[in-house]
């Protein structure tokens, strides 16, 4: 935090936080702060760098916009709301990070999650770990067969693929068949003891969305397009994404 | 309450609720449908029976669930009626159809399980709704744990964990495990303040208060180990009366004051006590552990007063609290229909109490050709002659609950004051002053032919009036009771010595029963009542007294130093709610001038005042010339202004100005305002610091409606207010969120770093830090606007003529602040408006009505009895004037006569002037007056009983 002296006052100056009240609905509420501190001592992301969600409002609401523009905090944000959730005045901040990534040239946005999006872009399974179609379904398979071997009441467990009409088409992060296949299996357990009529897709498996993530809002929408196309292709009433 | 409940014009419909309402102003028709109680008042005794009979356990909705009780109940102790009652809900009788066990003991057959609900219809002229506020709910807020995690509590179980009536008879434990917690934490505007996780947009104008309150009582009440104890707020509003003060005496105690909000509440280890994390203010993330927490929850309309609203026809604001202008704030939007207390806005008691006096005006007001027509007078039984009969004392000692009993042994009081000399009679009562004790001890006085009464509970100053009037229900003289102060002046002073305050306890009773010994009947005196009205002050609040004794038909008269009516309502663009205040103050001036009993007098000052209640006499000067004026009764509606500040260049710099200032500018010429580039407001300009130690309660409403017009008029406009606590009580806060809204820049300073500001030929600039982001800011603006106290209008004349008082910072006093907040310690003078405290229009208002509503007590009779405690010359007077001197009531007059035929000297006393305080009984060096009741052989008793050893 810079010890500098903020200068005030003077001409009017258009502000990066108008700009970004001119968008959402109510404005945010985003000039209704009363710097009461619970955002920042919600925060998982409080103490990461300095990160302080109230201080970057407040910074936002004096103009300090080359700053906000520029701060590595606007990345620390996971987007969980949790801030947002007990404000007395409902400050969308989640909106105002976003927007402040979305200031950010796409190729200086965090590698990490930059990438995620591009592999999610380079194939209709939208996995950003690279997950191709065969190793999806090997794996699905794989393990739904070992659960039917292994475990007593679980004969009959079903792991459906492109199952056409099913009443829901899930998701399912891609993180899971890549490194913890295990962690698929409790929820078909719950999905079959319900009686569900589900169903995995070979396109546009994936749940997660890194192009949300790093606010690259064209290729967002191009991912849950993908995503939305798989599910009406096979004819299914209802996308449920676990993400 | 009681009072209430034993006025012979008070008519009580409890267990009662109104199904229909029709008619117009002066005439209504109330259809009231009521509850059967299945316990008939006219035979239960309360003894309890019932409630310890009956085998059905609900929660107490009175302790806030935190205790059982039974279907069979009575509220709490001091109810009134002090009647049981059965929650047809609860009992198994009327729920499954057996048991009758209640029945089957009340020693009266009180128990009606047959009564049914009745309709009841009444005719009346004028409606008062009074259905006060909801406790907000947390429970739907996961993120306290409230209902989830069992050291959560919120402030009203709080107030009954403290209270000597609640479940644990104040001895303040946590629940999970029922010990003593050690460290305690509050958390401020749970359910007020937010439009997030309800749509409470409002602040509730008492929480910051009451948790200051509960605090002080709870470090009062820890024995031993001190609580350490914290406070999370947002702004802490202390605006009122003596509130800052007290605000300071908590922050001296120790007590931790933390502008900081957690996130949320977390068990503390093994599921007791609590955990959160909280920033402060300088963003340091902490994370504590506490004991206990307490959700100070705010005001919400009370439940079932939108069905109330409907019922009656009356509109509502968005909110839900009853619609009033500020204008009329007792006024609903029906006429004849007045509202009052938390459901017209929240707010504490001393402005509920006011309120409710406004109330009574404006419904009397309504009535006033028919006063009298209806009401009913008290008469008592002749009076017993006791004269020659050796005394028979009853002592009646009182435990208050815990209150006296949780620190004396009120057992042992009583079974020694058996063996005191000419006691006939001791009974120790849980409440002394309960309705039912009443009753009983009046029996008791025909029983045992008891002929003098000692009580050991509470000070004379609340409760001895009821006490004589117990007795002159029994026959006896109202003079023949003699308290003794075992509370006040025991229990709550010695807390940390039961022993010794036992023993003293004793002493008090031993000197009282030796006083009363040697009482005497005493009668009133009857003066004639001047039916006319002085008021002082000519502002909003003085001609709304005037008119409002005027239209009730007493001649007054309005009395204004000024050249002209009005006062700093000239000032005024709008009230908070947005009235033009011009076109109305000028139709009140109008009215007052031209009403038939208003006589107005302006350039005029008051030069003397003699007399007293029910009779004064004053000389006024008007314009150089005297005259003289009688009334009954005065109301004192002397104002306050805005003070002039001696700092941030104003004076020296014409860019830099006062709100008034600015008011004027924006009224005359708003087009120039509009084009300024910058304004900033700085707040508590001689406000809340060592010259004025208190809060000028306005100005923070004010600066936020003048910004906020700002930005209406140039919404590119900068503008800064620089707070120190933003404090838009009420539904004030409604201007606060709009100013944000549109912008305005609020930023936070202490007093130690205040803001500095400078002038250079393009504007000014002030020097200030920002407290979040703990950076300096310096703020280039056109204007400065400086919020300057208020401050009282010099009235130290009057207070010297009057003999009343006023408070260290020159604000006229109330004889109580709760109790009688429009009362002076003078009786028959009244206070209103901002002479007794800076407050804005609607609550001066409020409290200008409730000045006519209690002077109409005075004048409301032709004749009114005086209180028989007054001084009384002997023969042994040889006029030597020394008691002339000491009076400071000038009750005294030397006369001269002639008796057998020589002149003598000897002194006269006015029993109306004369307060009775004894000055002169002391002075006297040749016992030649004395004090009715205060006999130097009473006196004399009392101290030979002080001193003898303690039996």
């Amino acid at each position: 935090m810079t010890t500098q002296t903020l200068p005030l006052g003077g001409a009017p100056k258009s502000l990066f936080k108008d700009k970004v009240m001119d968008l959402l609905p109510d404005g945010g509420n985003l000039n209704a702060c009363l710097t009461c501190g619970a955002c920042a001592a919600g925060c998982p992301a409080t103490g990461l760098e300095g990160m302080d969600p109230r201080k970057l409002l407040r910074m936002a609401s004096l103009g300090m916009d080359e700053e906000i523009l520029r701060t590595q905090w606007a990345w620390y944000c996971t987007m969980c709301q949790r801030c947002i959730y007990v404000c007395p005045m409902k400050i969308d901040i989640p909106q105002l990070v976003f927007n402040l990534r979305k200031s950010w040239p796409r190729d200086r946005r965090p590698k990490g999650i930059r990438e995620s999006c591009d592999m999610a872009l380079r194939s209709d399974t939208c996995s950003a770990m690279g997950a191709n179609e065969e190793d999806w379904r090997y794996v699905v398979e794989d393990v739904a067969e070992e659960v039917r071997q292994s475990q007593p009441g679980f004969e009959h467990l079903l792991a459906p693929m492109d199952k056409k009409g099913a009443t829901y088409f899930l998701n399912q992060n891609s993180r899971e068949p890549v490194t913890e296949p295990d962690e698929m299996v409790p929820l078909w357990k719950v999905l079959h003891l319900g009686g569900v009529d589900w169903t995995y897709g070979s396109k546009g498996w994936a749940a997660e969305n890194y192009c949300m993530f790093i606010a690259d809002d064209e290729n967002w929408e191009k991912v849950v397009r993908t995503k939305a196309k798989a599910v009406d292709d096979l004819g299914c009433k209802y996308w449920l994404n676990t993400e | 309450m009681v009072e209430c409940g034993r006025h012979l014009n008070i008519q009580l419909h409890t267990l009662s609720e109104v199904i229909g309402f029709n008619g117009e102003a002066g005439n209504f028709n109330v259809t009231v449908k009521k509850h059967p109680r299945y316990i008939r008042p006219e035979k239960c005794i309360a003894c309890g029976a019932c409630a310890e009979k009956c085998p059905k356990k609900v929660p107490d909705e009175y302790n806030m669930g935190l205790s059982k009780r039974k279907a069979a109940y009575i509220k709490y102790a001091q109810s009134v009626p002090l009647k049981y009652a059965i929650d047809p809900e609860a009992c198994i009788y009327l729920t499954r159809g057996k048991c009758r066990a209640c029945e089957k003991f009340c020693p009266t057959g009180a128990i009606d399980f047959e009564e049914k609900e009745e309709i009841v219809q009444m005719a009346v002229g004028s409606v008062i709704l009074a259905p006060g506020y909801t406790p907000f709910d947390p429970t739907g807020w996961d993120f306290y744990g409230y209902g989830r995690i069992s050291d959560v509590v919120t402030s009203i179980q709080y107030e009954r964990l403290l209270s000597a009536g609640g479940p644990y008879m104040g001895h303040v434990v946590r629940p999970s495990d029922e010990k003593e917690p050690r460290k305690v934490a509050w958390i401020q505007c749970v359910g007020s303040r937010n439009t997030n996780r309800c749509s409470n947009g409002y602040c509730s104008s008492v929480c910051c208060m009451y948790a200051i309150k509960q605090m002080l009582i709870t470090a009062e009440h820890a024995k031993g180990q001190p609580v350490e104890q914290t406070v999370f707020y947002m702004d802490m509003r202390s605006p009122g009366k003596e509130f800052e003060r007290y605000y300071e005496s908590a922050k001296a105690r120790g007590i931790r004051f933390l502008r900081s909000r957690p996130h949320t509440i977390e068990p503390g280890e093994g599921g007791n006590g609590v955990r959160m994390r909280y920033v402060t203010e300088a963003g340091e993330l902490k994370e504590e552990e506490f004991d206990l927490a307490v959700l100070s929850v705010g005001l919400e309309p009370a439940k079932g007063s939108r069905q109330l609203a409907e019922t009656f026809g009356i509109q509502l604001d968005n909110f839900g609290f009853a619609q009033s202008s500020n204008l009329s704030p007792v006024h609903s939007t029906r006429p004849g229909v007045f509202v009052t207390g938390a459901f017209q806005a929240p707010k504490a008691i001393p402005r509920s109490v006011t309120q409710a006096s406004a109330a009574a005006a404006a419904a009397a007001e309504a009535l006033h050709v028919v006063r009298g027509t209806l009401t009913r007078e008290k008469s008592y039984p002749a009076e017993r002659d006791v004269s020659g009969q050796a005394p028979r004392i009853g002592v009646f000692v009182c435990s208050c609950g815990i209150n006296i009993a949780g620190v004396v042994d009120v057992k042992s009081v009583a079974e020694y004051a058996r063996a005191l000399p000419n006691v006939a009679l001791v009974e120790n009562n849980l409440f002394t002053c309960s309705a039912d004790t009443q009753d009983m001890i009046a029996a008791r006085v025909r029983e045992h032919n008891l002929n003098r009464i000692v009580i050991a509970a509470c000070t004379p100053r609340t409760h001895e009036p009821l006490f004589q009037d117990t007795l002159k229900e029994a026959g006896l003289n109202g003079y023949l009771v003699e308290m003794a102060n075992i509370r006040n002046q025991n229990s709550w002073v010695h807390q940390r010595e039961p022993e010794k305050a036992t023993a003293k306890a004793k002493d008090q009773v031993r000197m009282a029963v030796a006083k009363a010994a040697l009482a005497d009947p005493l009668h009133k005196l009857t003066i004639q009542v001047v039916q006319k009205a002085l008021v002082i002050g000519g502002g909003i609040s003085g001609m709304t007294a005037a008119l409002g004794m005027a239209e009730q038909g007493y001649p007054t008269v309005l009395l204004e130093k000024a050249d002209r009516l009005g006062g700093n309502a000239w000032n005024l663009t709008s009230t908070a709610k947005g009235e033009a205040v011009r076109p109305w103050l000028e139709g009140l001036i109008e009215k007052v001038n031209q009403h038939e009993h208003i006589k107005v007098l302006t350039s005029a000052t008051l030069k003397t005042a003699v007399g007293s209640v029910g009779s004064f006499v004053s000389e006024v000067e008007v314009d150089g010339q005297l005259q003289s004026i009688t009334y009954g009764a005065a109301i004192l509606a002397t104002g306050a202004r805005e003070s002039r500040p001696d700092e941030y260049l104003y004076g020296q710099d014409p860019r830099v100005m006062t709100q008034l200032q600015m008011a004027t500018r924006l009224m005359e010429r708003p087009a120039e305002i509009a084009k300024l580039g910058s304004v900033a407001f700085i707040q508590c300009v001689g406000s809340r610091n060592e010259q004025r130690p208190y809060c000028s309660r306005i100005c923070c409403t004010h600066t936020v409606k003048s910004a906020i017009r700002l930005k209406e008029l140039n919404p590119r406009m900068n503008v800064y207010v620089l707070f120190r606590d933003l404090r838009t009580y009420g539904k004030r806060e409604e201007l606060y969120k709009k100013a944000r809204d549109l912008g305005v820049l609020f930023i936070r300073y202490t007093l130690d770093s205040k803001p500095r500001v400078t002038s250079n030929g393009r504007g000014l600039t002030i020097a200030c830090s920002d407290p979040i982001l703990q950076m300096p800011l310096e703020l280039s603006v056109d204007h400065l606007v400086l919020a300057a106290a208020v401050e009282p209008n010099p009235n130290h004349d009057l207070v010297a003529l009057y003999k009343c008082g006023f408070n260290a910072d020159g604000f006229l006093t109330e004889a109580h602040p709760k109790l009688r907040p429009v009362d002076m310690s003078v009786d028959g003078l009244f206070l209103c408006g901002m002479g007794n405290y800076p407050q804005p229009i609607e609550e001066s208002l409020a409290q200008a009505q409730a000045t006519v509503s209690r002077a109409c007590v005075v004048l409301a009779r032709k004749e009114m009895q005086l209180d028989a405690i007054k001084s009384a010359v002997t023969e042994k007077c040889d006029g030597c004037a020394l008691c002339l001197d000491v009076c400071p009531y000038r009750a005294l007059k030397l006369m001269e006569e002639n008796g057998n035929g020589r002149p003598r000297r000897m002194i006269a006393s006015d029993p109306a002037l004369c307060k009775g305080c004894g000055l002169c009984a002391a002075t006297c060096p040749k016992g030649g007056i004395y004090v009715h009741g205060f006999t130097l052989e009473q006196l004399k008793a009392q101290v030979v009983a002080a001193l003898a050893a303690n039996g």
